[in-house]
């Protein structure tokens, strides 16, 4: 396989956010820099969380909300658009979280 | 231990990184301290920065700063239904460059390092510290370190200055996400695809289909050997009106089959997100100095966005280069007060280049607030395109292509045309 071909394969799969994640560098911390009450999203309309966090960090299962700050990409955008004020929102301390190079 | 220093700086980006410059070359004792690891690693922008003031405050930066290629050829386009329609333009000026943001602001924090500037990384400051209606230092850690002088260059998420009362909690009105891919494509085929010489490069902005028609624009810009692509959507609009996930647009854009033949056998090195400031008048805060306290960069609300490109990074700089004139002049009275800072920084900026540029702009992003014109006119412009260009038995007049495309869309020529007047007006 020429290096055309497979440099095509990995551009044009549709990537799952975490394929894309993975191209970053990180320093994840094993302590959450942003908390979520949960129990506030149950009557949410919208949840705008949910398609604007640019990181997939927050997800719907069966209905309810999901929340993992691990991929997180440190935007604020969350922090913004929560109708509900559910998310206590910090930036990781110590270097941690992600590292751009290419940015 | 209380430590104590002349001059203290919160984040290092470009704004910071210069005031911390300017201030140690003048010999003050300055801290500069950033949250991330290292310099420059969280930091993220679209792709270009504006040389001129960059020039004025440091005089090296086309011999010495990471400049990837100088911008000669600008691009606008609006994408709807396997059409694009473009306005093209070329120049032999160097009038902005392309780099990655992380380089550039390493290149500044290094200078700041070299001119004897304390630079502390990884340390997330929780607080500016105010006393007696003074600000004295800051709290990081709680650990407390005081200074006579605090430049804030925190960037949009203005945190402490949320906890001080001089911000208001963020709205999606005053922000939108911006979130880029970079893929490396080597720089022998970026020349050869985009048509480029060696250093020079091209800075493309898009509407239409990439942003799903929502509010905001989508951009391409050519670095040394990789592509920056991009998807900026208004938070306001978006909130309501997205339908799918803004890294969906993104990957959209990059599999677009009229434009993945660019970068189709790169390699994606880097995914990174970022808000950005929607209208930089209506974000800057009340005031833009306290006693003790000096706002600066994208914090101040310092950010211009035409529709048509971007300014943040050369303001930031700027602004930096003007807090640390201003916090010179303060030690040298020995008068940090509220009344001294606002007459030697915030006077000076407002009356800059760039509090003009902001000033000039505001019809722009009433503009840019108008769903309809994301929404309806670039299918209306590519439809009458069609019309004009793909032709069959008859040759349309212009004026028909545009009647009947307003038509099939329910738009009144005349209301179309008025606020084609008075978007030419703004611009
Ligand atoms: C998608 C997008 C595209 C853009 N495109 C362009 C463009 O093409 N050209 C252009 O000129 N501008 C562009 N901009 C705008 C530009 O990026 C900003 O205006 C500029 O980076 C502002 O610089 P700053 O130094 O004020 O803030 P920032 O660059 O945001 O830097 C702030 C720094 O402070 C640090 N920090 C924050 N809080 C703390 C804390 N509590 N403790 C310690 N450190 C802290 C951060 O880690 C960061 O390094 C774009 C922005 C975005 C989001
Ligand atoms: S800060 Fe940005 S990337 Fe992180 S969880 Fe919130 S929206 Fe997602």
């Amino acid at each position: 396989m020429s290096s055309r071909e497979s440099g095509n394969q990995q551009l044009l799969k549709i990537q799952r956010i975490d394929d894309l994640l993975q191209r970053n560098l990180w320093d994840v911390d094993h302590r959450p820099h942003i908390v979520v009450d949960t129990s506030r999203c149950t009557d949410c309309e919208y949840k705008p969380c949910v398609l604007l966090c640019p990181a997939g960090c927050y997800t719907l299962v069966d209905s309810k909300l999901l929340f993992s700050y691990e991929g997180c990409l440190e935007c604020g955008t969350c922090r913004t658009v929560c109708p509900r004020e559910a998310i206590t929102w910090n930036y990781p301390v110590s270097g941690r979280g992600v590292l751009y190079r290419f940015s | 231990m209380a430590t104590k220093f002349d001059a203290i700086v919160v984040g290092a980006g470009p704004a910071g990184a210069t005031a911390a410059y300017k201030l140690a070359e003048a010999g003050i004792k300055t801290l500069l301290v950033e949250r991330g690891r290292g310099r420059g690693s969280k930091q993220v922008f679209g792709g270009r920065i504006y040389v001129t003031p960059v020039r004025e405050v440091f005089p090296d930066v086309e011999k010495t700063a990471p400049i990837h290629r100088w911008v000669k050829r600008e691009k606008i386009s609006i994408l709807h239904n396997s059409r694009i329609l473009s306005l093209e333009y070329e120049s032999p000026e160097k009038h902005s460059f392309t780099t990655y943001l992380t380089e550039f602001t390493s290149w500044i924090v290094d200078k700041a390092i070299n001119a004897g500037a304390v630079y502390v990384d990884e340390v997330r400051v929780d607080s500016i510290v105010e006393e007696d209606g003074r600000i004295t230092g800051i709290e990081a850690g709680g650990e407390r370190i005081e200074a006579s002088i605090v430049i804030d260059a925190e960037g949009v998420n203005r945190l402490l200055l949320e906890k001080l009362g001089l911000a208001e909690r963020l709205s999606p009105e005053e922000v939108a996400l911006g979130a880029k891919e970079v893929i490396k494509v080597g720089a022998d085929k970026i020349n050869e695809r985009f048509g480029l010489e060696e250093d020079s490069g091209l800075a493309w902005l898009l509407v239409g289909e990439p942003t799903d028609y929502l509010p905001g624009g989508a951009f391409i810009y050519t670095n040394r050997d990789s592509v920056s692509i991009g998807v900026v959507v208004y938070l306001a609009t978006a909130v309501k009106k997205a339908r799918e996930e803004i890294y969906r647009l993104v990957e959209k854009l990059r599999l677009h089959p009229q434009l993945r033949q660019y970068w189709e056998d790169g390699d994606i090195i880097e995914y990174s997100a970022h808000l950005t400031i929607e209208s930089g008048r209506r974000f800057m805060p009340r005031k833009l100095a306290t006693s003790g306290l000096i706002v600066v960069g994208d914090a101040a609300g310092l950010l211009l966005n035409t529709g048509y490109t971007f300014r943040g990074v050369d303001y930031a700089v700027y602004s930096g280069y003007l807090a640390a004139e201003a916090a010179k002049k303060a030690f040298n009275l020995g008068d940090f007060s509220e009344e001294t800072l606002r007459e030697n920084y915030e006077k000076k900026l407002l009356g800059s280049f760039i509090a003009k540029d902001l000033r000039n702009h505001t019809g722009v992003e009433q503009i840019m607030h108008e769903v309809e014109f994301f929404e309806k006119y670039p299918v209306v412009a590519i439809d009458t395109a069609r019309k004009l260009f793909e032709l069959g038995y008859e040759t349309p007049r212009i004026q028909e292509a545009l009647r009947s495309s307003l038509k099939t869309h329910h738009i009144n020529l005349l209301s179309f045309l008025y606020k084609m007047f008075k978007m030419v007006r703004k611009l």
